[in-house]
């Protein structure tokens, strides 16, 4: 019979039961498995020393301490949603800026944008007209800087997602179209939740120090900024936008339909290019990022969407005549499309196939 | 269907869940941190996001547990805060008193990190959560994997641990 695998023998450490008699009867009549055995009892101690941490949490500490901060999120979300003008970014802003959709409208749209703003007056310096996939290893993504890392970031209009009743309330509360979709896929039921946020904007200002002060948390040095750049202001806006989702309890939603208004970037009238190549020139972006980014930042209109190298793949198709590009899990457990049309940002995503997510997106009733 | 809590609200059974599981959480961040004191930061971040979710009870121990071993990972990969940590390993009285002792111990662990933030983090979140005391079955159910397959994520993570150490 054959021997065992090497997943069967570490089973057999943990949890013998769980192994198979005849793989178990195998081993111990095989020199040769369990040698195997005592190699992988080997590693597994190395490995179990090298964990061992003890520790003793405080339950009564650690309860407050959460409560407190609870309490302290709900305050600041209450003062965010009364709309007093700007403000420091609320709690869960970073995150928000990280996560997939909302983080391109950051670090990025400033990388990827382009021109030179002459003018004192705000000039747009970036829009959205199509989008480029950037791949790259997670620990890259991971440890991508955010805009606090180089400068100060007002949030002038905060996210604020809020349900609402059905695709017409979600048409009034952002004007945009929205798209019933003709035929569900397989699997997929009922009627979707609409969710809607309002236009999301920041002021953006550079600080020399503080990118200064970024560069050196990593070990590094750069460069002075180029003349204009330190105090020199970014407006970054995105949206309204909302997303129809269908089984959204699940980890991953069943379907997602959602658009949203493309991100822009406008400069207050530093010379644009200059403080790209200045930026994608810090040792603080990985470099295969930054390689990528420099690929196609020229032109100003090239939304990057950064994407997984272990988990996702990314290919492009077209959408009604617009090209699009679309992702997919490694996995195979969930696929999306997304494309840019007239200012738009449109996508379709799902525990679904590449197949069944471009075919949603191409029979899109409008 | 569970709703996710409206706007600034928190899930009711966010308590009750925390007494039950944070003891495991912080114990599972520690595992990859070597600090208990940023294992209960982490901690804190990780039942803030649960408090804003819509996990099902049910699943709660399995979410929180793979929430602190990518959080912690996180922590690490993010490349911030090593000196403060380094800093708080001396002070938490969790290493040995004798300075020898303890430039030797933060040595250790500062290898530690640095070979679980290499490892694929399937791997890496396999290991914590073995080493953490979670059956094969729970691995498998919390990572998506199949149970069969856990085993072999676990001895290709310890193989790569050992190397990482060694080399």
């Amino acid at each position: 019979m054959p021997h065992p695998t090497d997943g069967t023998l570490r089973r057999l450490l943990d949890e013998p039961v769980g192994v198979a008699d005849v793989d178990r009867a195998h081993v111990a009549g095989c020199p040769g498995c369990l040698s195997r055995l005592a190699a992988t009892q080997q590693d597994a101690a190395v490995a179990s020393a090298a964990l061992q941490i003890e520790t003793a949490a405080d339950l009564d500490a650690g309860w407050q301490r959460l409560s407190h901060a609870v309490t302290a999120e709900r305050t600041r979300r209450a003062v965010s949603s009364a709309g007093s003008g700007a403000r420091r970014r609320p709690a869960g802003w970073r995150m928000a800026w990280r996560s997939p959709i909302v983080a391109v409208a950051g670090v990025v749209a400033l990388l990827a944008g382009a021109g030179t703003a002459a003018a004192t007056n705000w000039l747009q310096i970036f829009h959205t007209e199509r989008i480029a996939p950037v791949t790259a290893p997670q620990a890259d993504l991971i440890s991508m800087p955010d805009l606090s890392d180089f400068g100060e970031l007002v949030v002038t209009e905060p996210v604020d997602v809020r349900p609402v009743a059905d695709a017409a309330a979600a048409a009034q509360a952002t004007g945009l179209a929205v798209p019933q979709v003709s035929e569900l896929p397989r699997g997929v039921t009922g009627e979707p939740q609409y969710h809607v946020s309002g236009r999301v904007s920041a002021v953006f200002t550079f600080s020399a120090e503080q990118t200064a002060r970024t560069a050196a948390a990593a070990g590094e040095t750069v460069p002075p900024p180029p003349p204009g750049l330190d105090g020199s202001q970014f407006r970054l806006v995105a949206g309204p936008g909302f997303a129809a989702f269908w089984s959204q309890d699940r980890p991953v939603p069943a379907l997602v339909v959602a658009r949203a208004g493309a991100p822009t970037a406008q400069s207050s009238g530093v010379p644009f290019d200059a403080a790209r190549d200045y930026l994608l020139s810090l040792p603080i972006l990985p470099e295969n990022v930054a390689t990528q980014l420099r690929g196609f930042s020229a032109d100003g209109t090239t939304l990057p969407l950064f994407m997984s190298a272990e988990k996702l793949t990314s290919s492009t198709a077209d959408v009604n005549g617009m090209p699009a590009t679309v992702f997919a899990s490694r996995a195979g457990t969930m696929a999306g499309v997304v494309w840019v049309d007239d200012g738009t940002v449109s996508a379709v995503a799902g525990s679904l196939s590449s197949d069944e997510v471009l075919s949603v997106a191409r029979n899109l009733r409008w | 269907m569970p709703k996710p809590p409206a706007p600034g609200a928190v899930r009711p059974d966010l308590e009750q869940v925390f007494r039950a599981s944070y003891p495991r959480v912080v114990a599972v961040a520690a595992k990859v941190l070597g600090c208990q004191n940023e294992a209960e930061d982490v901690a804190q971040e990780v039942f803030l996001a649960f408090g804003r979710s819509s996990v099902p009870a049910g699943a709660a121990a399995g979410w929180l547990s793979v929430a602190a071993a990518h959080t912690a990972l996180n922590h690490i990969r993010a490349g911030r805060r090593r000196a403060d940590r380094e800093e708080a390993a001396r002070d938490d009285g969790l290493v040995a008193p004798d300075v020898a002792d303890t430039v030797v111990a933060s040595e250790d662990r500062r290898r530690v990190r640095a070979a679980l933030a290499r490892l694929p983090r399937r791997q890496a979140v396999a290991l914590v959560l073995r080493h953490s005391g979670l059956s094969y079955a729970e691995v498998a159910a919390a990572l998506d994997l199949s149970p069969g397959s856990v085993g072999t994520t676990i001895r290709r993570a310890e193989t790569a641990l050992r190397e990482e150490l060694e080399s």
